[in-house]
């Protein structure tokens, strides 16, 4: 008997449940970054909020890297549906200590998919992740530093706007 | 219809792989369902999102009932709660044996 569902898709069932389970999650992430944007914006924190829109914009590119893979290995990607997106903020520093948890998450999901597919012998899967490894190296760096400012300049009144202008768009 | 091998059997329900074909079919009692491998794939993430607590709560799922539209529509079935843990059943096991190559199996045999 021929093994007709290896011939029609190049990764493991369990490795696209997985990467279906990341769409959703980087779907989220960009929407969740939306909401930081929007909140950025509202406030005056131009340069957080033009970081924000981009991040929206980095992780939606992420969801879709995915999502094509998957289709490209015959499987089923699933469009997310996203909901109960947080927008209440109480200041910049959270807004930034939220995005760097959710980059946290991220790496997290992350690795439980390589570690996963090196257990399957998916090497393919394993192999596609690793962009996916270092990007999120690079995510949280982005974050770290920036909550450094908050440590380096304080909290309060025009060091929040000091910090604003060092926020560059990568 | 090409002949074909047996998969995976559940309760109500038989799980059929056509090598001629390139596909797969679901004997559902009533009627056999051909699916392509992607048909499939969508079949199984229909039946992964049903939340069958949702069955035993009264405000979730009153009647325990689900509408299931298969192959782009092509299909429709009414099940209950019984037939829907037994699809459930019935493709995790399907997928268990196709996702381990089936070389070595010793479960499919030629009907």
């Amino acid at each position: 008997m021929k093994d007709i569902a290896r011939q029609l898709m190049s990764i493991k069932v369990e490795s696209m449940d997985m990467l279906n389970a990341q769409i959703q999650m980087e779907g989220k992430a960009s929407a969740s970054y939306l909401a930081m944007a929007s909140w950025c914006d509202q406030h005056a924190y131009l340069q957080s909020a033009e970081f924000f829109y981009h991040q929206a914009s980095e992780e939606r590119s992420h969801m879709m890297k995915i999502f094509k893979f998957i289709n490209d290995c015959g499987g089923n990607a699933m469009s997310p549906e996203i909901t109960q997106i947080n927008h209440d903020f109480s200041s910049l520093e959270e807004i930034f200590e939220t995005a760097l948890s959710q980059e946290v998450e991220v790496t997290k999901a992350i690795n439980r998919i390589v570690a996963a597919s090196k257990k399957n012998n998916d090497y393919a899967v394993e192999n596609f992740l690793q962009w996916f490894v270092k990007e999120q190296l690079e995510e949280e760096k982005t974050m770290r530093d920036i909550l450094d400012l908050f440590e380096i300049m304080g909290r309060d009144g025009i060091a929040l706007k000091l910090i604003d202008e060092r926020i560059k768009v990568e | 219809m090409h002949p074909m091998e047996i998969i995976h059997s559940s309760r109500f329900y038989s799980f059929f792989q056509s090598d001629k074909e390139r596909c797969f079919y679901i004997d559902l009692g009533q009627k056999t369902v051909r699916l392509s491998f992607c048909q499939l794939l969508s079949l199984r993430q229909k039946i992964r999102n049903i939340d069958i607590e949702d069955h035993f709560d009264g405000d979730g799922n009153k009647h325990g009932f689900e509408i299931l539209a298969l192959c782009n529509k092509e299909h429709l079935f009414i099940l209950n709660t019984h037939e829907i843990l037994d699809l459930k059943e019935l493709l995790v096991g399907a997928f268990l044996v196709l996702d381990m190559g089936l070389s070595t199996s010793s479960i499919p045999q030629k009907i």
